[in-house]
């Protein structure tokens, strides 16, 4: 096997972005499930403006990345998808010292991603740079943490509600959201 | 994360995803985001590469600023590799039955875990 050519997929022949939703309901009902995934889907986009310059805004990061848990197995660079490292409830954390966090519990393209350094899935350092150099007001001195568990339900009913409460405690102005 | 992201512009915060996976956040419908052409973990930029990993935080924030309308994409400069072939690679279908056997099983198993982690945390 893995002797397909490249170019055999639409995507990599005309370098179109990979259309993850037809392939992954493509790949599970191949291995026999019958119930693929069905994603969000909305027609309507909710949109909010700035209420300050972004010089003056404080920003916070939210990400699905996991803080490093010990006893959990592999979750080093290359490490198999891993569902034991993952969290299930929102979390914050504050951004000093720099945390250890890793993506081993989420579905990334582990064939062509280590995972082994951290800033090309949690931009903490990079903000940081920016907000030194003065491009926005500051970075919240903590970040917020979403689980992923499969669950629409739990995501829009119990987690977002928990961010947004934490960012009306800190007074957030605008919010960066990293997705793995 | 777009759910996530659409909750908090609902309530007046506006938001940026930076991701990977275009149809997924867009079927998903977020206010702004920044799409990198990049294998999934990737969001942030390429792996040592400071300057992808700057300049897409700078085109996050540009994006905050700039955007006027839900819905606003803007897609990376930056490439993965001017080799696309790594596009055939994620969720392949060439799969031997055997392959297709280990992969359920995993999948299965994998999904055990996250029922018992639910259970557990909501005891």
């Amino acid at each position: 096997m893995n002797e397909q050519q490249p170019g055999n997929t639409i995507e990599a022949a005309l370098d179109l972005p990979i259309r993850y939703i037809d392939r992954s309901r493509a790949y599970y009902l191949a291995l026999g499930y019958d119930n693929p995934y069905r994603w969000a889907h909305n027609v309507d986009v909710p949109f909010a403006s700035l209420t300050k310059p972004l010089t003056q805004s404080r920003v916070a990061l939210i990400t699905t990345a996991a803080p490093l848990k010990p006893d959990a197995g592999d979750q080093g660079p290359w490490a198999p998808y891993n569902a034991s490292a993952k969290f299930t409830e929102v979390y914050s954390m504050p951004i000093e010292p720099p945390p250890d966090l890793r993506i081993s519990h989420l579905g990334y393209d582990r064939k062509h991603t280590s995972a082994e350094d951290i800033n090309t899935y949690f931009p903490l350092e990079r903000i940081k740079k920016a907000a030194a150099e003065g491009r926005i007001g500051e970075l919240n001195s903590r970040f917020y943490g979403v689980p992923t568990l499969r669950s629409q339900r739990l995501t829009t009913e119990r987690d977002a509600p928990q961010i947004l409460e934490l960012c009306r405690e800190d007074a957030i102005d605008a919010a960066i959201l990293v997705p793995t | 994360m777009s759910l996530t992201a659409r909750y908090l512009e609902a309530h007046g915060i506006p938001t940026v995803v930076m991701g990977c996976a275009r149809d997924i956040v867009e079927h998903a419908g977020v206010a702004r985001f920044l799409f990198s052409d990049f294998p999934l973990g990737n969001s942030c930029g390429k792996p040592g590469d400071l300057a992808s990993q700057r300049g897409l935080v700078a085109m996050a924030l540009d994006l905050l600023e700039t955007a006027n309308a839900p819905r606003t994409t803007v897609q990376s400069p930056y490439r993965w590799a001017e080799d696309t072939s790594w596009k055939d690679d994620f969720y392949r279908l060439d799969l031997t039955p055997e392959q297709k056997a280990k992969a359920r099983e995993e999948f299965d198993s994998q999904k055990a875990v996250l029922k018992a982690k639910l259970d557990s945390s909501h005891e």
